[in-house]
């Protein structure tokens, strides 16, 4: 399930530094970090290390963007806390899909948006319990943020 | 520092053009979109002294904060007339330390983050995204732009049920709103941060109006603004400030407020104003002096503001479609 920590938090990583020092090349085998990278950065990985971005062209994965790299370390790394403040608001699908597949808990400092992908299951931290409409956790986000 | 400063930098695979004209300004929006790459190449050419392969076009120079999170204070120290850059993993920003410093600053700063910086009262119209324009597909040069995140910030809401105007002033600007319409019941907010908790106290058959300052309400813009479009019951304006609307309506009728007011940026000093909004303020006090009658405080309106005429011509400096509402 995905928990979330709105609001200042003690010892929470930052996914873009993390990533880029601690990458390891099979995980873009993974067709899952391939869909993220995809869907978020428009961008397809080809082999190897190396993937192709419409924008910077063919590139080695430390130049992904802080988004997608977050959401990978989030992912590979799920006994870690990581900010998602580093996740634009086209992250938020994949955030839910992590928390699907493993249990995972971030931090949010901004009001990330879930309306279009309610009924969802979100552990709150901070109030200690799960929401599932996107009312609920705009309100109670916005308490902390 | 003052001025609007018009930034191009590109390389042959990349180009970006902005202008930058307050002291804040803060960039947001989607994974992706280019804003650390906006640094790399800023950093990148920095660095290279214009020689790695970077061009870049700015009447004033730029610096990249890239040192630690411990020492801000010794590494911006001696900057001066520079627009710095941040990316968006330094905390130090968020603090009231910071904020001390950036308040008295000659210098522009520009921030990528997206976690309100609340100790800093930035302007909901300079917070920007990125975009790219056109059709593109590396290896041709990708033009990216900002466009502000808050231009379509009205979210009209339907003229039926009763009317609350919900003020960020406790003052001036509350008494004003107090007298622009009986039909409707005018609220204090008592500052910025107190606009969304009185926000969800509206009863459910009433409407809200909110009238905040858009030159200090940067950090509450998220929250505030994405509420009202799911609510669907709140209405939004965000003029620079209540004073802006006093000196735009031209009840002091002196030519040299309109000239000011066409291109402020190129009044205000960075180091002597923290946000437009104490500018308005300064002004208009300066401006208003010459007759006793006009002579405007923050704390008590004058009477000479509220008199029919002039109430009206402030009313007219709402946008139509906002001032609707109001009758």
């Amino acid at each position: 399930m995905l928990r979330i920590h709105f609001g200042e938090a003690e010892n929470v990583e930052y996914g873009p530094s993390w990533f880029k020092y601690n990458y390891k090349p099979e995980w873009f085998k993974d067709p899952f970090v391939q869909e993220m990278v995809k869907a978020v950065d428009d961008s397809t990985y080809i082999d190897g290390l190396v993937i192709d971005s419409p924008v910077l062209g063919p590139i080695p994965p430390e130049r992904l963007s802080g988004g997608v790299k977050t959401l990978i370390m989030i992912y590979e790394k799920p006994e870690l806390v990581f900010d998602a403040t580093s996740c634009g608001q086209n992250c938020a699908k994949w955030l839910l899909e992590i928390g699907k597949k493993k249990d995972v808990t971030v931090n949010l400092e901004y009001m990330m948006m879930f309306d279009e992908y309610a009924p969802f299951e979100i552990f709150v931290t901070n109030e200690g319990h799960v929401l599932n409409n996107a009312e609920d956790l705009f309100l109670t986000a916005a308490k902390y943020i | 520092m003052r001025g609007n400063h018009h930034i191009v930098i590109e390389s042959e695979n990349l180009k970006y053009e902005f202008d930058i004209k307050r002291n804040i300004t803060v960039i947001q929006g989607e994974s992706a979109s280019g804003k650390t790459t906006l640094i790399d190449l800023l950093n990148e050419h920095l660095r290279r002294r214009g020689a790695g392969g970077i061009r870049m076009q700015s009447d004033v120079s730029c610096a990249v904060y890239v040192a630690g999170e411990d020492n801000w204070e010794y590494e911006l120290k001696g900057l001066s007339g520079k627009i710095v850059f941040f990316d968006e993993d330094y905390r130090f920003i968020y603090t009231k330390e910071f904020a001390e410093y950036a308040g008295k600053a000659d210098n522009y700063f520009v921030f990528i983050t997206r976690k309100p910086l609340k100790n800093l009262p930035y302007s909901i119209n300079e917070i920007y995204g990125i975009r790219t324009t056109g059709k593109y597909h590396f290896p041709e040069q990708v033009y990216h732009e900002f466009y502000p995140i808050y231009e379509d910030k009205c979210n009209l809401i339907e003229p039926k049920a009763r009317l609350m105007i919900l003020v960020e002033d406790k003052e001036s600007g509350y008494e004003f709103f107090t007298k622009v319409s009986d039909a409707c019941k005018t609220v204090s907010a008592e500052g910025n941060a107190g606009i969304f908790p009185k926000m969800l106290e509206i009863p459910s058959d009433e409407r809200v109006l909110v009238v905040a300052d858009g030159a200090a309400f940067g950090a509450y813009a998220e929250t505030v603004v994405k509420y009202a479009k799911k609510n669907g019951k709140v209405g939004l304006y965000f003029p620079e400030s209540f004073e802006w609307m006093v000196l735009k309506s031209g009840v002091l009728e002196d030519n040299e407020i309109d000239r000011v007011l066409a291109e402020p940026e190129n009044y205000i000093d960075s180091q002597e104003y923290i946000s437009w909004e104490r500018f308005f303020t300064a002004l208009l006090i300066e401006k208003s002096q010459k007759e006793r009658y006009m002579r405007y405080s923050k704390t008590k309106l004058p009477d000479y503001y509220l008199e029919d005429r002039n109430r009206k011509r402030i009313v007219d400096v709402i946008p139509e479609e906002i001032r609707m509402l109001l009758e």
